[in-house]
């Protein structure tokens, strides 16, 4: 389970403090796919940093008896100067995994053939997201946090990240960022809206798409 | 109780494995796998630290003491390198290393440390090396390698520490301390006592420069190279409690500034 209690964040922009997030309480655990909807700025990031540990919250608390995944987003947590390989042994021992288990679970799973031996920078991003959902999936979390630029692949790589998921929907739980409805349908079975640094959860998909569009 | 060691114990499991994938990966981005590949981490100081003993050595001026000059500017510029290298990168540690700071359990004092750890035993080595060239060519030995070994190491815990308050301070907004790092190295080249040593100085100017704790970590690096021949001046007591205060600081401004974003991503 992953809980959030009463989570208050502030950052301080040239010299005041200025609420991104404003009280937000939650309660994740596994079976969870929550897509959560907000404007450019709403704080989506920002939550996603908080609940994946990266940040620590201004007020409030954040539990997590899971393992939970970095923000997956393109690029950003592998390094670009070495390549998808060594990306791979590197993740895997900075998470205590097999490098050999994790190298060969992503060079299947990414398709990124030759490239897999080449340095990051060389990457299309759709490589790099590639590279970058694999890796989350070979180091195998409790909690995905998910970016849905990465998401929004090719259809034929959205549909595997899917079926991943789907295969480990029992045991893990799932949270996606997203402005598209379309995303949304094929990851979530519910949603939030992050608005005014308050987050709101509607049980039902099309309910939490009908008041994201009426804001 | 055992729960709470059981936890340390988990703690400390999780801080090795991030410090070697950490150092793995530093040899992999900095030196890359082709070429001459890991050699460089050797080179670099060597080339160096290398030239300069040449320099002096080919000027022909003797030191006081007889002692060989080659030798000097080694054991002398190796570990200023150590120093200038560790204090020059120190503010950069955040957006040169992005990518490790999306995994939680990777913190800034981390990256550092395993850096720096690197960083002493590269140079170790290339000591070493280029001592050993010396001594086949017809220099001598070190007359104690446990005190060079221990003189590196104490002054690479001292940069850490150092270091560390360099960050806490760019991090906490003070961007221009950069600006500040680097020709403070380079100013601080005749004070450190990399190419100084105390003796030669006027009594009355010796008690101030042994205020500066490299001064001592120098002069016992010296020492382990050259043995009992000119007097030296340190104290190991000294410079343990200078680094051990550095780091208390460097840590305790890291932790004042942890909740601090460095970057905006």
């Amino acid at each position: 389970m992953l809980e959030l209690r009463d989570v208050w964040k502030a950052y301080d922009t040239n010299g005041r403090e200025r609420f991104v997030l404003r009280g937000i309480s939650a309660r994740f655990q596994q079976g969870d796919a929550i897509g959560i909807l907000g404007r450019n700025g709403a704080g989506k990031s920002t939550l996603i940093r908080l609940v994946s540990g990266l940040e620590t919250p201004t007020r409030g608390e954040i539990r997590r008896d899971m393992s939970v995944s970095w923000p997956l987003g393109f690029g950003g947590a592998v390094h670009p100067s070495i390549t998808g390989a060594d990306n791979c042994r590197f993740l895997a021992r900075l998470y205590g995994k097999s490098p050999g288990m994790v190298e060969s679970f992503v060079e299947e799973f990414a398709e990124l053939g030759e490239h897999f031996r080449m340095p990051v920078y060389t990457y299309s991003t759709g490589m790099q997201g590639r590279l970058a959902f694999g890796l989350s999936m070979a180091i195998d979390f409790d909690f995905y946090l998910i970016d849905e630029a990465i998401a929004a692949g090719d259809a034929r790589f959205t549909a595997r990240c899917v079926a991943a998921l789907e295969e480990r929907r029992k045991r893990s739980a799932l949270l996606l960022v997203s402005h598209s409805d379309q995303l949304l349908r094929a990851f979530c079975n519910s949603a939030a809206i992050l608005h005014e640094g308050k987050l709101t959860f509607h049980e039902d998909l099309d309910q939490a798409i009908a008041a994201y569009h009426a804001l | 109780m055992i729960s709470g060691v059981r936890q340390i114990v988990e703690g400390g499991r999780v801080q090795s494995r991030v410090l070697t994938a950490i150092m793995l990966r530093e040899l992999h981005t900095r030196f890359g796998r082709h070429h001459l590949g890991y050699l460089w981490v050797f080179l670099e100081p060597m080339i160096l630290g290398g030239s300069i003993a040449l320099l002096h050595y080919v000027s022909g001026h003797d030191l006081p003491g007889g002692m060989d000059v080659a030798a000097f500017y080694i054991v002398g510029y190796t570990p200023y390198y150590l120093f200038r290298a560790i204090l020059n990168r120190a503010s950069t540690t955040v957006m040169a290393n992005l990518p490790l700071f999306y995994h939680r359990q990777v913190s800034y004092t981390d990256v550092m440390l395993a850096r720096h750890v690197l960083d002493c035993a590269t140079v170790t080595i290339a000591i070493f090396i280029m001592i050993g060239v010396l001594t086949v060519l017809g220099g001598e030995f070190p007359h104690d390698p446990l005190k060079i070994v221990v003189g590196v190491a104490i002054m690479a815990a001292f940069c850490h520490g150092f270091a560390m308050l360099i960050l806490a301070a760019t991090i906490w907004g003070a961007e221009n301390v950069e600006r500040l790092v680097h020709p403070f190295t380079y100013l601080m080249i005749p004070f450190t006592g990399a190419f100084i040593m105390v003796w030669w100085l006027p009594t009355e100017l010796q008690a101030y420069a042994l205020l500066n704790p490299t001064i001592h970590m120098f002069e016992f690096i010296r020492d382990g190279q050259f043995g009992p021949v000119v007097p030296y001046h340190w104290d190991l007591g000294y410079m343990l409690a200078a680094t051990a205060v550095v780091n208390v600081l460097g840590m305790l401004a890291m932790r004042a500034v942890r909740g601090r974003l460095a970057t905006s991503h």
